[in-house]
């Protein structure tokens, strides 16, 4: 009950004509730029971040949160018909979706996209709802030693989990992200550090401009230069917009799995929809009794997918409300957001804004029934969408590019602080290294500085504290056992041991 | 050399190991702020310092891996034209022309010009020529004005 009056109050607060119409807006631009390949959800909300300067703050974030959901929902529209995923979150929608499209079947794909999105958000917001609040309390409990501790854990698992193949890429982006927080004004003493002789550099860099510049003008260079892809919208008899109750039905467990899934992985700092739909999509395959048709138009594997990716946006939005920790790039620029519009995000946020979390939740609900509703009645207009030449589209975005960061403070400098973070985004991302670590490590190193000078102050240099607080301990030694597993000889040994136990069990 | 081949990766191991190595630098050789009396454990170069040495780390790390890396198959999905182009006009717009002209003018010409590169090829589909600068033209006239416009009356903000 204490959960359900402050959500259906907010609830109520957000019916007006005015913030619904934010919503139909915001939300029908997210599946825009979403299902546009090339342009991603955490460069949707870092651009329009730049245009709510002006809006209150419930509609700017509000308008924020259905960019995010559209765009990571929009994405499975280009991973279904051009299998090519709108957003890195729908990589694993296109392994059934295109599939699903080629033989015909297109819109029922997009139908199940649409259903599994919504219920996969449905499902994070309630657990957004119970966990943020605890969470928040539990947070209070921590001093400069523990969210030293955190930030750390952020990078590293952030930098192990979307490092793919090879965490030390991860670790290596986390690191870069880290010492760009470093420049400028420290805040302890006040000293400025590595500005170079640059006055622009003594307020440090803007992460907006930052993320513009990794994201947008990134993916600017990225589409540009790919070739265009071939369209796939073709049906046959079987084929329908509306997805069938029955299916439904029969993937209950499923759907909850990876609501749960995605939420849990979004909670875990910087790692993201990408690998909230992967977890997803392999425990379905696992358990499934159609696994054979997991990769060749699986409809469970799709619904799987969609319901994971998008269980992550209110999971990464957890930690980021009760913690100042993004669980993904986009929440990331969220709470730039916040801060931009005069919200704190932390464990103080129960008390400063006691109502606000259910705030979030309200607004996730509505963007949730906008990606239902426009997903079911907009389809042929999304296909449309597909079509707009990315010639005609890239420099509108890019005069957006550099004219956002710019707004911001009225300063040239930031233009060129976005060119500089587009241009190694760029290199970064074709070199294999992921962003999102190096966008957690921008986030955190303000945190992870102060905490760590804090703490060493407070035990008067002494180590000790760090390893013997209970939570400090707790996460000391989950990062040590993370960071001893990603190294590849531990990795070999390991595998090597399990293999000789499970030969032993047959003989 | 391709972005994702194990040369890349040592010469990027190579970067990465000369950055860590000047932070470290820079964080040790920083003013230890004594006049001030404070903690000498909340140096502000010391997390610098250490996140050097974690960087040089990782790069030597990169490096031995890289050595033992087999590449695989070039994907090939690049246009090196297209993106030398985009990536030089882009940053000819953000850095020469914006600020050196009015904002509206500067936003025009780069739409104008980017678009008649990109679609060029049209003109061999049968596209008059005509029709192709029509096209480019006005779509660069009509964003330029709605993008000016937005920022300069909806946000308040004294374009540069």
């Amino acid at each position: 009950m204490s959960i359900l009056a402050p959500y259906l109050s907010a609830l109520g607060d957000f019916i007006q004509p005015i913030m619904l119409f934010h919503v139909a807006w915001a939300t029908l631009l997210g599946i825009f730029i979403g299902s546009l390949p090339g342009l991603t959800a955490t460069m949707g909300v870092a651009l329009l971040t730049t245009l709510t300067y002006s809006m209150d703050r419930d509609a700017a974030i509000l308008v924020l949160i259905c960019m995010y959901v559209g765009a990571i929902y929009g994405g499975s529209r280009s991973a279904i018909l051009l299998n090519i995923p709108g957003t890195p979150a729908s990589a694993a929608t296109a392994l059934d979706g295109y599939p699903l499209a080629k033989a015909g079947r297109a819109r029922y794909a997009m139908a199940l996209a649409t259903a599994g999105s919504a219920l996969g958000t449905i499902v994070g917001i309630v657990l957004l709802v119970m966990v943020a609040p605890p969470l928040a309390e539990a947070a209070l409990k921590f001093g400069s030693f523990e969210f030293f501790w955190l930030a750390v854990f952020g990078i590293v698992i952030s930098g192990q989990l979307t490092g793919g193949v090879s965490p030390l890429k991860g670790y290596i982006a986390g690191i870069l992200g880290l010492m760009v927080a470093m420049v400028g004004s420290e805040g302890i003493h006040a000293h400025v550090r590595f500005s170079l002789g640059y006055d622009q550099l003594n307020g440090g860099i803007a992460l907006i401009s930052a993320m513009v510049g990794a994201f947008g003008f990134a993916e600017v260079l990225t589409a540009i230069s790919q070739r265009k892809p071939d369209l796939v919208t073709h049906s046959d008899k079987s084929d329908r917009m509306l997805p069938r109750l029955v299916d439904l039905w029969r993937y209950k467990f499923t759907i909850l799995r990876s609501g749960v899934i995605g939420t849990f992985v979004g909670i875990i700092p910087g790692v993201g929809e990408d690998i909230g739909a992967w977890a997803s999509y392999a425990a379905a395959k696992r358990t499934s009794p159609e696994r054979e048709l997991f990769g060749k138009g699986s409809t469970e594997g799709l619904t799987a997918a969609e319901t994971g990716n998008s269980a992550v946006i209110p999971g990464a939005l957890i930690p980021a409300l009760t913690l100042a920790v993004p669980g993904s790039a986009p929440a990331a620029v969220l709470i730039a957001a916040l801060f931009i519009h005069g919200i704190r995000p932390g464990p103080m946020i129960m008390f400063e804004q006691p109502d606000f979390i259910y705030s979030v939740a309200a607004m996730l609900t509505f963007a949730t029934i906008a990606i239902g509703v426009f997903g079911i009645l907009l389809t042929k207009v999304f296909v449309l969408v597909l079509k707009v030449p990315r010639e005609y589209l890239m420099p509108l975005v890019f005069a957006l590019c550099v004219i956002g960061p710019y707004a911001l403070t009225q300063r040239p400098f930031e233009i060129i602080v976005m060119v500089f973070f587009g241009i190694t985004g760029y290199l970064l991302r074709k070199m294999n290294y992921p962003v999102a670590p190096l966008v957690l490590g921008i986030i955190l190193g303000d945190l992870l500085d102060k905490s760590l000078r804090r703490s060493l102050i407070l035990s008067d240099g002494d180590l000790t504290p760090f390893f013997t607080r209970p939570i400090s301990a707790g996460f000391a030694l989950v990062i040590f056992v993370s960071v001893v597993l990603s190294l590849r000889p531990v990795r070999r040994a390991l595998t090597g041991l399990i293999g000789r136990a499970a030969g032993k069990a047959e003989g | 050399m391709r972005l994702d081949s194990a040369r890349a990766d040592q010469v990027s191991a190579l970067v990465f190991f000369v950055l860590g190595v000047a932070m470290a630098i820079g964080g040790y050789t920083m003013d230890r702020l004594e006049v001030r009396q404070i903690h000498p454990a909340s140096i502000p170069g010391l997390v610098p310092m250490i996140l050097g040495v974690l960087l040089a780390l990782c790069a030597i790390g990169l490096w031995f891996g890289a050595r033992k890396r087999v590449d695989g198959p070039d994907p090939d999905d690049v246009s090196l034209q297209n993106l030398g182009f985009a990536g030089l006009y882009t940053v000819v717009y953000a850095l020469g022309l914006v600020g050196r002209m009015p904002f509206e003018l500067a936003t025009f010409i780069f739409i104008a010009v980017f678009v008649l590169h990109f679609t060029f090829e049209r003109l061999a589909e049968g596209l008059s020529r005509l029709a192709w600068i029509a096209s480019a033209t006005i779509y660069a006239a009509i964003c330029s004005a709605a993008v000016s416009a937005l920022f300069r009356y909806a946000f308040l903000v004294r374009l540069p």
